[in-house]
């Protein structure tokens, strides 16, 4: 066990990091009772094994990575089997737009509430979910993401790739069903 | 650089992973190529709209309390 002294800092430094963690729990369990849980339990066994942290190195990285392999253990068995998101070919939703004439694209993005960002990460796969949720919200590097999932970099680049063409689908098919955008013609509405 | 070879790049070109002389090809292409460089910022604000939708969710007061005191 450590002294008193290195547990108390180091409890006050993995502190710093809980926003991070409570997020993540929450976008994987959609559930913020579920997520204290969670969180809760990985900061207990952060203590308990603070032995195998060496100072000085990523701490969000290491709790992220004990939360989310507790979420797995706990909530998918360690199943972490690769749900296959749909062919989606190569969607681009810039070249979308751009095709059905809506410029600037950027200004599509522009209306789209933050809720509707949210539901469409919540939609994605776990497996991918969490690549966005490290790489896109907490700015992890490609390394870190790996070092943090135990994967190859390579598999979290063709993650996020996949995971941003669904989420990019998912906002499309958001923009078209509510008006901001109209296939086939342009189709943007009127500023609001 | 072509706009095909910018285009395979802009993601980790957004993502600040692309080595300094690769970095530095696609910047000096977006700077002379107004089609990749709306593509590019489209990008760089899809990166942005996701980092704040979802980076709203703070620990509550509560749990944050309980939790120090459980670690103290």
């Amino acid at each position: 066990m450590a002294e008193p002294a290195a547990q108390t800092a180091f409890a006050e430094e993995a502190m710093t990091h809980l926003d991070t963690l409570y997020r993540g729990a929450l976008r994987l369990t959609h559930d913020p009772d579920q997520a204290q849980d969670l969180v809760q339990e990985a900061y207990l066994r952060a203590l308990r094994y603070q032995h195998s942290y060496q100072a000085g190195t990523n701490m969000k990285a290491w709790l992220f990575a004990i939360m989310r392999n507790l979420f797995w253990d706990r909530f998918k068995g360690s199943r972490k089997e690769d749900v296959s998101l749909d062919d989606l070919g190569e969607f681009v939703l810039f070249e979308k737009l751009r095709d059905e004439g809506a410029r600037p694209e950027a200004d599509v993005l522009d209306k789209i509430a933050a809720s509707e960002v949210v539901s469409a990460v919540d939609k994605l796969p776990p497996l991918h979910r969490e690549v966005v949720l490290l790489v896109d919200v907490e700015g992890f590097s490609y390394k870190d993401a790996a070092d943090t999932l135990g994967v190859p970099i390579g598999t979290v680049m063709s993650r996020l790739h996949r995971a941003r063409q669904q989420l990019q689908k998912s906002l499309y098919d958001y923009a078209v069903e509510s008006g901001i955008v109209r296939p086939g013609g342009m189709k943007q509405v009127p500023q609001t | 650089m072509r706009c095909e070879e910018c285009s395979d790049k802009l993601d980790r070109y957004v993502d600040r992973e692309l080595n300094d002389t690769e970095a530095l090809q696609v910047q000096l292409h977006l700077e002379g190529c107004p089609d990749c460089m709306d593509h590019y910022e489209f990008e760089a604000h899809l990166k942005r709209l996701v980092k704040h939708s979802c980076d709203c969710d703070t620990a509550p007061k509560a749990f944050r309390e309980k939790l120090r005191q459980i670690l103290s």
